[in-house]
């Protein structure tokens, strides 16, 4: 125990620690600050916590998988005698560096990157383990990505993971010809949104879905008219997931240097959130969301910089940096936002919002995303 | 996997966005001049106020708004120039002779200015009602929590005093501090804590931790008074939301009855100063509300914040009415143009009000709201007809005008109209002082603390406004409410123009007779000169417009 940890206790209060709560910071292995911040921002993610708990204690002797070391983790934090304190994930490291070539060495990685690919591998996971599972999700958990098995859900039972990231996208397409609308839905675990200088989450969720005219070589080929068709296109959320991880594109390739800088924009985030633009038939359009983590990147470039992250507990916010835990002022939340000017290149910038649906608690809510899921 | 679908995707939208970006560039630009129904507007070069020793731009502004405060000294000055300005910037507050659009800014001299360590002044207010040729007075509010009194003009040790010095009182930073109207020596300010407190300038601060013990309390706040023998300060406090929820802004309305105050649980709530009642409330689509202004007949609250949109609430069926949907990221301020809101011919009803507001998105926004917006049939008042006469087939005229006559009758019985009437107060705008006229009658109701009334009369308040889910502050009952309609369930004002207007947030707007102001993060404080404002004297003021006239 560092001087650091006994003073978050402190500062925390011991009579106001919540009780049932760890705060543990996570050893850095050479450059794995990029999963660290991301595992912390998940284990804080409620919902996903406990489904990960929940599979520990159902799962005592399986082969050790991904899955199965991220339980094994999460599961040390939480019934780990002390409060505060590090630990070493090295079997989740382990495992990472064997299971996808990528994280095979010491070099910084993309947090998103990382996060995208163990979302999808924990559900196929999940899929593989499953009784029943037949030959076609295997072939899937084989792929490794790149498939789209769950885009065709209705043949398959959701996964936990789905219940609490996959969300439905639908593409509105309006053909100039014929004004035929066709619609395409898709999933999604998270969204990637452009950014703009000055603007909020808001704006930049505004851009996700305002219309795009597809025309000249970008034509759309239209059913009806059975030809390619000037085009209106535009994105909507259908349904809202319960986890909404929002992705902020803050390293644009520039062509003349031939590599990727970082973006520093101020995009301001609230605490709060509901999604405007839905479908017409989106479940559950009220839902809010409350800010629960932010995984944020400091530094000028991809593959330069450190990865920490900051996370809501109880009542109060957090951040972790690898192994340091420091409590922390909601009013510092501002300081992770970006830069207004364009002069500096190194800043310290909310890069994967992650916000949780104010009704994720109420079982009756669950349910119905399960149904709705299973449809 | 899905995700890698949706990268290739999104890199043939970017080509697209990339292209439609390049067509959005001119309105991305910062202007020097915009044209809007009225005429041209035109920034004002050289009246521009700023700290006096230039610095070379620096990303080290801190997290300071900067914020601005004006007072018309009341007797004639000799120098043709009656106006104060005062501005906060970093960690420091400067006092100016303001000249508007008449004559250039004279930085070297100004009429005070304080640097102060370890704590940045965050908000600041001028006593309008004791303002003398040589005399004001100034209270200001600072990040780390004291608050300070003194006289720019006189400038003397002895008329000096801080507020809450050593923090017993309170410890985080102030948001906002306002004399209450027509008050010589009360005033109030509100917290990042979440609390208010009244103080008055004439008496001690209390040294050790206070104690209070309740006065009067209400769905979501609470006021309390000093438990002490002899009366210290802080008068009152009001502890406003949950625990911690800043406050972020306060308004008193125009008519001086009212107090309205927006916090970071994402509520407006309007109270009854006098008896320290909730007359009601709002809630923002999500995120806090950073920003609140009244109409200048003191029927409509506007406020602004996180959910990038200004909404528009009414106070007489405490009803959010309308919400306007034109920045591109957080409001942080609103202001009502008195001199552009227009009347009807009979002078005593509004026709189309004009709203000002600026925001983190660098841009100025102007709304027209009218009438038509305003007497749109809304889902919440239609369900208070029926509910009371059973018709549903009256008229929309109809149905707003006997809404209007109820109404009158309704907050007339609950308010105090000790200031309607009152005329010295010669900086208000005349416009305002006409309407606050009509709009409130004269019923001059006695002061009364009886909390029996009170309660009686909010209850009475309550079927009216679609308060029945007001046991609750949580967002998921509010919503489809009177408090916080859907995004569907609601007028949707767009803004008259957007502008970009500066290169950083936005943090002040003030409109005044011949011009706006607007102040900026990085420490300016700019003067756009209405149109026709400019003449053959003053058009060397404005950048560019030099060769073309001569002077």
């Amino acid at each position: 125990m560092g001087p650091n940890i006994s003073a978050l206790e402190k500062e925390i209060g011991t009579d106001r620690f919540p009780p049932n709560e760890r705060y543990f910071g996570l050893v850095n292995f050479g450059n794995t600050c990029y999963s660290n911040s991301v595992l912390q921002a998940l284990y804080f993610c409620k919902p996903f916590r406990d489904r990960v708990l929940e599979y520990k204690a159902k799962n005592k002797k399986n082969k050790e998988t991904l899955l199965s070391c991220l339980a094994d983790l999460f599961h040390n934090i939480a019934t780990h005698k002390k409060k505060v304190g590090s630990i070493a994930p090295k079997k989740f490291i382990t495992r990472l560096r064997k299971e996808k070539d990528e994280f095979d060495n010491y070099m910084q990685q993309d947090a998103h990157e990382f996060l995208n690919f163990l979302i999808n591998h924990i559900n196929e996971v999940i899929l593989s383990e499953r009784p029943q599972a037949n030959n076609r999700a295997k072939l899937t958990s084989d792929a490794g990505g790149g498939d789209n098995h769950s885009s065709s859900g209705g043949f398959e039972e959701p996964t936990w993971v789905h219940e609490i990231f996959q969300g439905i996208l639908t593409s509105e397409t309006k053909c100039l010809n014929c004004e035929t609308v066709s619609s395409k839905d898709e999933d999604f675990f998270d969204l990637q949104v452009d950014i703009k200088q000055n603007t909020s989450i808001t704006q930049c969720l505004r851009g996700f879905s305002s219309t795009e005219t597809l025309c000249s070589d970008n034509k759309f080929k239209c059913d009806n008219c059975a030809s390619y068709q000037e085009a209106q296109k535009c994105m909507k959320v259908k349904k809202l997931p319960m986890i909404l991880a929002l992705h902020l594109k803050r390293f644009k390739y520039m062509d003349k240097i031939n590599r990727h800088v970082k973006v520093s924009h101020r995009v301001v985030f609230p605490l709060e959130l509901r999604l405007f633009h839905l479908s017409d038939d989106a479940v559950n359009p009220d839902r809010m969301y409350n800010l629960v983590a932010v995984v944020i990147h400091c530094g000028s470039g991809p593959n330069r910089g450190h990865y920490i992250s900051i996370v809501k507990s109880h009542d109060f916010w957090l951040l972790f940096d690898d192994d340091v835990v420091d409590k922390i002022d909601q009013s510092t939340i501002e300081d992770f936002f970006g830069l207004t000017s364009d002069h500096q290149k190194s800043s310290e910038t909310g890069y994967i919002l992650f916000y949780q649906s104010r009704d994720s608690s109420d079982p009756k809510v669950n349910s119905n995303d399960c149904r709705q899921n299973g449809k | 996997m899905l995700n890698h679908e949706r990268v290739t995707d999104d890199a043939d939208h970017c080509e697209i966005m990339a292209s439609s970006v390049d067509g959005a560039e001119e309105e991305d630009k910062l202007k020097t001049q915009f044209v809007i129904r009225d005429g041209t507007y035109k920034r004002m070069t050289l009246s521009e106020y700023s700290r006096p020793n230039r610095v070379a731009y620096t990303t080290n502004q801190g997290n300071t708004a900067v914020k601005v405060s004006f007072i018309t000294l009341p007797d004639p000055d000799p120098s043709g120039y009656p106006e104060r300005l005062c501005f906060n910037t970093g960690k420091e507050l400067y006092v100016f002779v303001y000249k508007g659009v008449k004559k250039a800014a004279d930085l070297t001299k100004y009429v005070d200015k304080k640097i102060y360590k370890g704590t940045n002044p965050t908000s600041h207010d001028f006593n309008r009602f004791t303002a003398t040729l040589d005399s004001i007075s100034l209270v200001v509010g600072f990040s780390t929590g004291p608050i300070q009194l003194f006289d720019p003009i006189k400038r003397e040790e002895k008329d000096f005093k801080t507020f809450n010095e050593h923090t017993s009182i309170d410890k985080s930073k102030v948001t906002c501090v306002r004399w209450i109207p027509n008050s010589k020596n009360l005033f109030l300010a509100s917290y990042a804590s979440g609390h208010m407190y009244l103080f008055n300038q004439d008496l001690p601060c209390c040294i050790s931790t206070p104690s209070y013990q309740i006065l009067q309390s209400g769905e979501g706040y609470a006021v309390y008074t000093l438990k002490s023998k002899s009366p210290l300060n802080p008068v009152h406090r009001w502890v406003i939301g949950h625990e911690g929820s800043s406050v972020n802004e306060i308004a008193f309305s125009p008519c001086h009855s009212y107090l309205a105050v927006v916090s970071q649980d994402g509520f407006l709530r309007v109270f009854n100063y006098s008896t320290q009642e909730l007359v009601g409330r709002a809630r923002s689509y999500y995120g806090g509300f950073l920003c609140v202004c009244w109409s200048p007949d003191s029927k409509y609250v506007v406020v602004g914040g996180e959910d990038d949109l200004i909404t528009v609430w009414r106070l007489k069926d405490r009803c959010v009415v309308a919400r306007g949907d034109g920045h591109h990221s957080w409001v942080s301020v609103v202001a009502f143009d008195p001199f552009s809101t227009q009347l009807h011919s009979d002078e005593d009803t509004v026709q189309c009000y004009r709203l000002g507001s600026v925001g983190q998105d660098t841009q100025l926004c102007l709304w027209d709201i009218t009438e038509d917006v305003l007497t749109q049939t809304n889902v919440f008042s239609v369900r208070t007809k029926t509910s009371n006469n059973n018709n549903n087939t009256t008229s929309l005229n109809n149905s707003t005008g006997n809404g209007t006559i109820k109404c009158h009758n309704n907050s007339n019985s609950t308010i105090n109209h000790k200031d309607s009437g009152d005329h010295s107060t010669s900086h208000v705008a005349s416009l305002t002082q006409r309407l606050a006229g009509f709009s409130f009658g004269s019923s001059d109701k006695s002061k009364s603390h009886d909390h029996n009334h009170h309660n009686n009369s909010h209850s009475r308040s309550s079927p009216n406004s679609g308060l029945s889910l007001a046991d609750s502050t949580d967002p998921m009952r509010l919503i489809g409410t009177a408090s916080c309609p859907r995004y569907d369930q609601c007028p949707r004002i767009e803004p008259l123009i957007r502008k970009k207007i500066a290169h950083e947030r936005l943090t002040a707007l003030v409109f005044k007779e011949d011009c706006f102001v607007a102040a900026c993060q990085d420490g300016y404080v700019y003067t756009w000169a209405r149109p026709g404002k400019i003449s053959n004297q003053n058009s060397h003021l404005v950048a560019g417009t030099g060769s073309s006239t001569v002077v």
